[in-house]
């Protein structure tokens, strides 16, 4: 999962960077406003955590380009304004969720999760599920027919995009693209390493190999 | 109505009256006047004939019947005259047998002299000097037909006068009501001001008036600026204090800080009660309070947009839904009220198994807003204690306490009232009275 965070306090966006890595998040950071409004709508993000206070260009400013541009990728805006009237304008303008300044880490993590659920179609799930197979976010662990598996953090991330993509051909640049933030060196070998460690812990039929087109995840049950 | 057109039609009448009754009555003297003064003239010349008619005759001085008026002969005629020399008084037949008496004085008489027949006479008396004696000549006329034409003259003046004063005050009663008609439109328009069916006045009035109202909107946009401006500015404050705590939340999650349990809870508790504090006096210092005149709320377009908002925050199949009559405006501020609204909704969804229900009624009295859910409830020895808790800052318990404080300072702020009750869904119903007319019951209060 690629993330956007667009935050111009250096120490709340580092401790944001530092708690979404640990979470197995790739996140782009970025402080102002024009550039968020670039960069967001150029890249294939799959979330954006947007501050409304930003220089350069207000944060719902952004917000209402992306929209206009039809930018569908999940919004959660992240903000010290939390009045009733600030939350609708908010969501007019396009956004996906509104959390609140100051807020715990672990609702911003709940937050996300609900998000991209959400975003893939899997609504009200206390825990991701596809497949057969349950993912524990938390604990970055997956179980299969009640046998917990531990995983290691590549392998999680990896897991948790194919869980959110079922039955969908994956190309391994698309994988690449959004398993790694903007500044990481993208090697499709490595991808195809953690593809056969899944393979190994999981079962071979999890995931399919489509020759010329990529990967297809189908699951223990499918 | 207005008391300016009371005034006014009493002054006119006032004046009109003075002048009227002025001019009426002098024009009648001046009437009676001139009449007399012809009737001088007149007379003088009846006295110079009745001179000339007195001749010697055979038994001294005597009176020439063939020279006189015929109406000297008949009986109350209205002319009548009295000749009086060397110690002899003649009197016209005209008398019959009333007395004539000589006045004091030559010329004419101011008063009337008593007639015969109730008449009125009109007295003249003349001295002259004829065969060597002095002769004294008073001839008399009635007056009484010319006093009551002038009576009858006087009551048509009092008709036609009443009459123009009628005529004039009806006038006056019009054109003071076309003049004052701006006056009455911007009158109503300040009282839907009020009730919010408005935010300026309309600024195509005359020249008088239309000073007042270019201050009244001046004020208007100066005061909804103002409040822009300060929060905007509490926003900016907000801002600021808000992202570091979002910093330091973070800092505490630490596992170094975690490592040392004690601390880590210390440091939790504080970071809770400072967010708590901050959140609470920001939200009341956003409040516009007291509800400005021009301030509105449209819940056609607003609550739509906050049950939107309130089902992406509660997104587990709830059914929202909201009612209120259609078009209706609420005369209060709108970020006041989506917050009053926006706090007890989300506390109702927190709460809900199924279903929230807000609905707005309006009566003569004034505004009721009910919201509803179908969640546990709250007991009734409970409710006092939730409502309490607002106020007490350190027991504040995240759900119903913060956001019922805010609810609370709104609800004083416009003078309402905040019951909790027992919802028709089976849980809780909180119910919100507003006053209708908050400047009227102001003035009534005081």
């Amino acid at each position: 999962m690629r993330l956007l965070l667009v935050e111009d306090h250096v120490p709340l966006a580092d401790e944001l960077l530092a708690g979404l890595g640990r979470q197995g998040y790739a996140v782009d950071w970025l402080a102002d406003g024009r550039d968020a409004a670039y960069q967001g709508a150029t890249e294939p993000y799959d979330l954006i955590i947007l501050d409304l206070g930003l220089p350069g260009k207000p944060g719902l400013e952004v917000l209402r380009e992306w929209r206009a541009a039809g930018l569908a990728t999940p919004v959660l805006i992240l903000t010290a304004r939390g009045s009733w009237a600030e939350r609708i304008d908010g969501l007019k303008a396009g956004a996906d969720d509104y959390l609140t300044k100051p807020f715990h880490p672990e609702e911003l993590q709940l937050r996300i999760q609900a998000l991209l659920r959400r975003a893939h179609g899997m609504a009200n799930q206390p825990c991701l599920e596809a497949a057969g197979l349950q993912l524990d976010e938390a604990r970055q662990c997956v179980s299969q027919r009640g046998r917990e598996i531990d995983l290691t953090a590549a392998e999680f991330r990896l897991l948790r995009y194919f869980m959110l993509h079922p039955g969908q051909i994956l190309s391994k640049s698309h994988l690449a693209e959004h398993l790694y933030d903007g500044e990481s060196e993208r090697d499709s070998n490595v991808i195809e390493v953690h593809v056969n460690h899944l393979r190994r812990k999981l079962g071979r039929e999890v995931i399919e190999t489509r020759r010329g087109q990529g990967y297809r995840f189908h699951g223990v049950a499918g | 109505m207005s008391s300016i057109q009371r005034r006014l039609s009493f002054g006119l009448l006032g004046v009109l009256l003075v002048v009227g009754l002025i001019v009426a009555q002098g024009s009648l003297w001046l009437a009676d006047l001139g009449l007399r003064r012809y009737l001088e003239g007149s007379l003088r010349y009846d006295t110079e004939s009745l001179l000339a008619a007195m001749v010697r005759g055979p038994q001294g001085i005597q009176l020439d019947e063939q020279r006189l008026m015929a109406s000297y002969q008949r009986p109350f005629s209205g002319h009548y005259f009295r000749i009086d020399f060397d110690s002899q008084s003649w009197r016209s037949r005209s008398l019959w047998d009333h007395e004539l008496p000589a006045p004091g004085q030559t010329g004419l008489q101011k008063a009337l002299g008593d007639g015969p027949d109730g008449q009125l006479l009109l007295v003249y008396r003349v001295d002259y000097r004829r065969f060597g004696q002095p002769i004294r000549i008073t001839v008399a006329r009635d007056y009484s037909p010319a006093l009551n034409s002038l009576r009858g003259f006087q009551w048509l003046m009092l008709g036609v006068g009443g009459g123009a004063l009628l005529l004039i005050l009806f006038l006056q009663r019009l054109i003071v009501r076309r003049a004052l008609l701006p006056l009455e439109r911007t009158r109503q328009q300040i009282e839907q001001l009020e009730e919010g069916q408005r935010t300026v006045l309309d600024s195509s009035v005359p020249l008088e008036l239309e000073p007042l109202v270019r201050q009244i909107n001046h004020l208007l946009t100066h005061t909804e600026e103002t409040l822009k401006r300060s929060r905007n500015a509490l926003g900016n404050l907000g801002h600021a204090l808000k992202t570091p705590l979002a910093v330091l939340l973070s800092l505490a999650e630490r596992d170094e800080l975690k490592a040392h349990p004690e601390l880590h809870e210390s440091l939790r508790q504080q970071l809770a009660f400072i967010e708590q504090r901050l959140g609470r006096e920001l939200g009341r210092a956003r409040l516009a309070g007291e509800p400005l005149p021009g301030a509105y709320f449209n819940c056609d377009e607003e609550l739509p947009g906050l049950f939107e908002t309130l089902a992406m925050i509660h997104n587990r199949g709830l059914q929202l839904d909201w009612q209120a009559p259609l078009g209706l405006r609420l005369p209060y501020d709108r970020e006041d009220l989506l917050e009053l609204l926006g706090n007890l909704l989300d506390n109702a969804c927190k709460w809900a198994r199924r279903r929230v229900r807000l609905s707005i009624e309006v009566d003569e009295g004034g505004y009721r807003l009910l919201v509803d859910d179908d969640g546990p409830g709250v007991n009734a020895e409970q409710r006092e204690e939730i409502l309490c808790r607002g106020t007490r800052l350190d027991e504040q318990v995240a759900g119903h306490g913060l956001g019922l404080g805010i609810v609370r300072d709104i609800v004083e702020s416009w003078r309402g009232r905040l019951l909790l009750q027992d919802s028709p869904l089976g849980g809780l119903q909180v119910r919100v009275e507003l006053p209708r007319d908050l400047s009227r019951s102001r003035r009534a209060g005081q």
